[in-house]
Order: C-alpha cells, then sequence, then structure tokens
C-alpha cells in the first residue's frame, strides 16, 4: 500500500516535471526558466571535450544551482562501458558505440555537442602559413617525405623558402582519440596512408613520441624540423604555428573554429545523429575536425534524473554554445543543433 | 696482557689509530654520511616543492567551499575532497583494522603453523603486491556494477581490502616480538589464553600495530585509482558514504593535475599539501594515543 501511494505520488512529479518541460522544450534559448530542476545527474566518458563540459557545468551551475552535474573524463571507452553498466546518467564519447563497448542497440540516442579542429603544427623558424596537400601530409607521416625542401612541399609553397631541414615527426605516445581521428582521415582522404587507422600508430622509426596532446605540443617547441598533430586548445595554449591543409575542394585551410563549423555544415550527417566531419565538403572547410558526443539514454528509471539530464543538455545545446568558443571547440552549426536539441526532445519526453 | 687487566679502559676514541685505520674510519663515515644526505635529498626535495608550491593556495576558503567544476577558474575550494578523505579512509580503517589485527591474532597465537595459518600468511604476502587497481576493479565488479551506483562505500571497500594484507602481516610480525615470557607469566597468574592476547600481548605490541595500521591508512589516503574507478567525482559535500558519487584529495590531484591551466595546477599542489598534512596529523595523534597504551609505558 505504502508503495504503491509513493509509485503514484512519483508519476504525479514526473507528470508534472514532463509538462514544465514540455513547456520550455520548444524554445531553443530558454534554459527553462518556469520550475529549475533539482537533484544530481553524473556523466562521464571523454576527456577530449573535458574542458568544455567543465566550463560548461561551471556556467550551468549559475543558472540552476539545485542541480548538481557532474562529468569525470574517464576517457571514451570508459565511458561507454559505464553508461552499459548503468553507472551514469550521461556518457561522452569521441567515437561512435561499437559492439561490445557496453550500451545496447536502441539504449541510448546521440547527441553531438561541440567539435574541435586537430591541427597539424611544425616547428621551422622563419617559416609560416606552410601549405600541404594531403598525400604529402600522408608522405610526411609515414616517413616517405624526409626533407622540408622535398619538391611535394616546394610545390604547394611557391612563396616560402623551405630549409633542408630533415623532418621529425611528433606523435601521441599513449592509446587516443586524437591519433585514431588523425589517422582515419589520412586513410579515408589518400590512397598512399599504409600505416592504418587507429587508437595507436605504428610511427616510422625516428619518430618522437609525447604523452597527451600537450606532451606532442612539447616534443614540436623543443625540436626544430619537428611536425606533429595537436589539439586546437593545446596548439593556441603553447602558440605553435599550424600549417594550412588541403581539403576535399582542393583549398588550404588553415585550422580554426570557423573552419571547423563549416566542416560541420558540410559534414553528412547519419539518422542517428551521428556524422564524418573529416574531409568534409565545402570550399571553406577544415579538413581534419573530431566528432564529440554525448549518449544519454533511451529510458531513465528516475523521472527526475531524466528531467535534469534534459536540461542540462539543453542547455549546453543553447547557450553552452557560446561557452565552446571561448575553450577553443567549435559550436555546433545551425541545422545540426536544431536536429540535436529534436533529438533530446524526441528522446525524453 | 697487562693492558687487558689493567685499571684504564680501553681507549676507543679513534685517535691513536694507525693512518691507514683511521683513514678507512673516516672515508666510511663519511660515505655513510653522504648516504643519508642523497636518501634524504629526495624527500626534502619533495617536501619544499609541495610547501612552496601548494601552501599559496591555502585559506579558509579553501577548507570549506566547494571544489570549482572548471579548471581554468582560479580560487579556493577543496572542502568536498578533504571531508571524501577523511571518510572515504576511516570508513575503510574501520572494517580493515579490527579485522586485520584479529586476524594476525589468530595467525601468532593460534593458528601458527597449521595449514590454514600457512595458506592466509602467503595469501596475505601475495595480496600486499597485487596493484591497488586491481582492488578498485574487484570491487568495481563485485559491487559497484551490482548496485549500479559509484558510491564513497564502495571506495572504503576497495581501500580496506588493499589496507587488510598490510595490517595482518605487520601486526604479526609486532605480535611475534612479544617475547613468550610474557605470556607464560600471565598464564602462570592464571589468565586464561583470551585474556593473556587482550591485555598482555596486544598491549605490548600496540605501538607496533599502530605504526603498521598508520602506514596502511597512509598508503589507503593516497591511493588514486582503486578511488576513481569505484568512487566517481563530485564537486560537492558528500559525508554520506552510500548517497552517490564521492571524491578524495588523492583523486583530485590527479583530475586537476593532468589539466593544461594553471590555476587547476595550483589546486593540485594545494590537494597534495593538504592530503601530506593530513597524513602528518594523524601520524602524530596515533602516536600519542599508541603511546598511552603501551604497558612500558605505564
Amino acid at each position: 500500500m505504502k508503495l504503491n501511494r509513493r509509485t503514484v505520488f512519483g508519476t504525479i512529479t514526473a507528470g508534472a516535471l514532463a509538462l514544465s518541460m514540455a513547456a520550455c522544450g520548444g524554445s531553443d534559448d530558454e534554459a527553462g526558466d518556469g520550475e529549475m530542476v533539482s537533484g544530481e545527474i553524473t556523466g562521464s566518458g571523454a576527456s577530449f571535450p573535458d574542458a568544455f563540459y567543465a566550463a560548461a557545468i561551471e556556467a550551468y551551475a549559475e543558472v540552476n544551482p539545485d542541480l548538481v552535474v557532474t562529468y569525470s573524463a574517464d576517457g571514451s571507452s570508459a565511458g561507454k562501458e559505464a553508461f552499459g553498466q548503468n553507472l551514469n546518467d550521461f556518457a561522452g564519447t569521441d567515437s561512435l558505440v561499437g559492439e561490445g563497448d557496453g550500451p545496447e542497440d536502441g539504449s541510448f540516442q546521440y547527441i553531438p555537442t561541440v567539435a574541435a579542429p586537430i591541427t597539424v603544427a611544425y616547428n621551422l623558424p622563419g617559416v609560416e602559413g606552410i601549405q600541404i596537400d594531403q598525400e604529402t601530409l600522408a608522405g610526411i607521416f609515414q616517413g616517405d617525405i624526409t626533407a622540408w625542401n622535398d619538391p611535394a612541399l616546394v610545390a604547394t609553397n611557391e612563396g616560402l623558402t623551405l630549409p633542408d631541414t630533415p623532418i621529425t615527426i611528433a606523435h601521441r605516445s599513449d592509446g587516443s582519440g586524437t591519433t585514431k581521428n588523425f589517422s582515419t582521415f589520412l586513410d579515408e582522404a589518400t590512397d598512399t596512408w599504409t600505416l592504418g587507422a587507429s587508437d595507436e600508430i605504428e610511427w616510422p622509426e625516428g619518430s618522437i613520441g609525447g604523452e597527451k596532446n600537450t606532451g606532442v605540443a612539447t616534443v614540436i617547441t623543443q625540436t626544430e624540423g619537428a611536425i606533429g598533430y595537436v589539439d586546437l586548445a593545446d596548439a593556441v595554449e603553447t602558440q605553435l604555428v599550424t600549417a594550412a591543409i588541403e581539403n576535399a575542394e582542393g583549398a588550404f585551410i588553415q585550422p580554426s573554429l570557423e573552419a571547423s563549423t563549416a566542416a560541420l555544415e558540410g559534414a553528412e550527417v547519419a539518422e542517428d545523429l551521428s556524422y564524418n566531419p573529416l574531409d568534409a565538403a565545402g570550399a571553406e572547410s577544415y579538413p581534419i575536425v573530431a566528432p564529440t558526443y554525448l549518449l544519454i539514454r533511451t529510458e531513465y528509471e528516475d523521472e527526475n534524473v531524466a528531467a535534469g539530464v534534459k536540461e542540462f543538455v539543453n542547455y549546453l545545446l543553447t547557450d553552452g554554445q557560446d561557452i565552446a568558443e571561448e575553450n577553443n571547440f567549435a559550436p555546433l552549426p545551425e541545422e545540426l543543433r536544431t536536429q540535436a536539441l529534436d533529438a533530446l526532445n524526441e528522446t525524453i519526453a | 696482557m697487562t693492558t687487558l687487566h689493567g685499571t684504564t679502559p680501553p681507549d676507543l676514541s679513534g685517535r691513536n689509530l694507525s693512518f691507514r685505520r683511521s683513514l678507512a674510519d673516516k672515508s666510511a663515515t663519511f660515505g655513510i654520511g653522504l648516504c643519508v644526505l642523497i636518501a634524504a635529498l629526495p624527500l626534502a626535495l619533495v617536501a619544499w616543492q609541495v610547501v612552496s608550491r601548494g601552501a599559496s593556495t591555502w585559506s579558509l576558503d579553501w577548507f570549506i567551499e566547494e571544489i570549482p567544476r572548471n579548471y581554468r577558474t582560479e580560487g579556493p575550494g577543496m572542502g568536498p575532497a578533504i571531508v571524501g578523505t577523511l571518510v572515504i579512509t576511516g570508513m575503510a580503517a574501520l572494517l580493515s583494522i579490527p579485522i586485520g589485527v584479529l586476524g594476525a591474532v589468530y595467525l601468532n597465537e593460534y593458528g601458527k603453523n597449521k595449514p590454514l595459518a600457512r595458506f592466509i600468511r602467503t595469501m596475505a604476502d601475495v595480496m600486499t603486491g597485487v596493484p591497488s587497481i586491481m582492488m578498485g576493479l574487484f570491487i568495481y565488479v563485485g559491487y559497484v556494477t551490482v548496485i549500479e551506483e559509484r558510491t564513497g562505500f564502495a571506495g572504503a571497500l576497495a581501500l580496506a581490502c588493499l589496507m587488510l594484507p598490510i595490517v595482518i602481516r605487520s601486526t604479526e610480525e609486532m605480535l611475534r616480538l612479544v617475547p613468550d615470557e610474557l605470556r607464560q607469566a600471565s598464564a602462570g597468574l592464571g589468565a586464561r589464553k583470551w585474556r593473556t592476547v587482550m591485555g598482555v600481548v596486544l598491549p605490548a605490541a600496540s605501538s607496533g600495530i599502530t605504526s603498521g595500521s598508520l602506514l596502511a591508512v597512509a598508503r589507503a589516503a593516497g591511493e588514486t585509482a582503486p578511488i576513481i574507478v569505484t568512487v566517481g567525482l563530485t564537486y560537492v559535500y558528500k559525508p554520506d558514504l552510500f548517497d552517490g558519487a564521492n571524491t578524495t584529495l588523492a583523486a583530485q590531484i590527479f583530475r586537476n593535475a593532468s589539466q593544461p591551466f594553471a590555476a587547476s595546477q595550483d589546486r593540485a599542489w594545494g590537494a597534495a599539501l593538504t592530503l601530506i598534512a593530513i597524513v602528518f596529523l594523524f601520524t602524530i595523534l596515533s602516536r600519542i594515543v599508541a603511546a598511552r597504551f603501551a604497558i612500558d609505558r605505564r
């Protein structure tokens, strides 16, 4: 009897909450101004967007201090596993859910949040704005092109005088989503890339490994003639010189947030809202952009948690997008953002 | 012969040694001194580094404010992690020390060389060498995934598993040092075996047991890997171990130190200093407590 009464009460509260959410769910720029959800929701997963999520969570605490949101950067695969075991309320991941990752088919919905470019940074004193086409980039990173004055590089950089400094490859020593996205780009975009696409690559001999993005940035700063791939936030933080990379339409594009958002616009979005912005169409698109998603549950046991997740993710997709740029993440283009909001409203009624 | 039986004591000052022997003596003394210095140097450097970098973060707010959610945000707040460290490590100590000490009493006073005792001893030795993440994964699989929630109590369980073998082995060593004459004297006065153990053996070994247990507590307080797996993360106060995710100082050091932002790195140093201070404080406290219980000081 007691149990019954509680269930009834729960349903009523849930219904009221759902109503209040529905009332403000339609408008994009309101993070729910009427009744705010209180309680606690936890997320875990990808470390790559952690700086953005942390900033967004802090800003969100100002909007609704009663809903405590935590995001623990345990890594994409740990986040997906925890999601499958019902240990978190939402998961962050840079890669799509594969078989055996944890979450069952139909139990989750992808919500794209932000994206960030992976820069190709180099250390060649006095040489700025170097342009590298896709095949040459593959050649450099698999050790076929060993000097900066190689004819392939000279051909795309007519205005620059390139020294005969040998090229040193800087790469991630730890298994990394950045490596995965970078190698996937080379694998998909070029015919000559032979090293495969994976979290860890067998780099050519003589290359130098660094721990995390900051480690690679340090290697590049300290080694003349070095070239490596670093995410934009760390490249900006460590003031690296970046190369313009040839995109799908043959234009050379410097990594920037605008060029990344352009790439997102050019990317084809699948029905489940997953998309691949690598080598995306569009003249302004930067070709190496890494996406990141949140996984939200299609069914939540606790209605209050569901409302909390909805309110927070809604914030990420609306006001939270402004925070992205301050933290060197590219906000979603309008169309994808609307799709994501629709999916959110559909998944959590 | 006369010198041996003479009234003047033998000259031990070393002043009249031959040149070769005094040289050997001096160089050995110097060598030992140097080794002490070298051994102390990294310790002193660590202490100096942590204090010089961490001290600036300390303020009243540091101990009471919630943890900033954003890495870039400057300013204090480690209160929840301090509370988390205290309650999680405290609960782990509460779980493991009584069991560990009583287990050691069984091993040394009752089990001796029985097969079961030998088995437990070997297993405890093996367990002390197991990496801490294994204990974290054990609790993760056996407890966290079953109740489907990361809690402070799960962390306490993992830390207790980690501490148990250390407590057992160090306590047993201490009990072994208690002279048998004490046990015989107690038995001779008519005390039963349990009275001998509780009234004579344990108090006689109490200071050793305390330092052994403390070693285990200090190790547990500094554990990061099992905490991250079992406890999760929070920014707010969670004094209730069963109420969702929690956090500890060690986990906060790891989380904040791995970010490129100066503000979060400062917090990592501050948390490191706080952790050292807490362990230091508890060492002193328990020494005082142990001294009061020790038989030879009464």
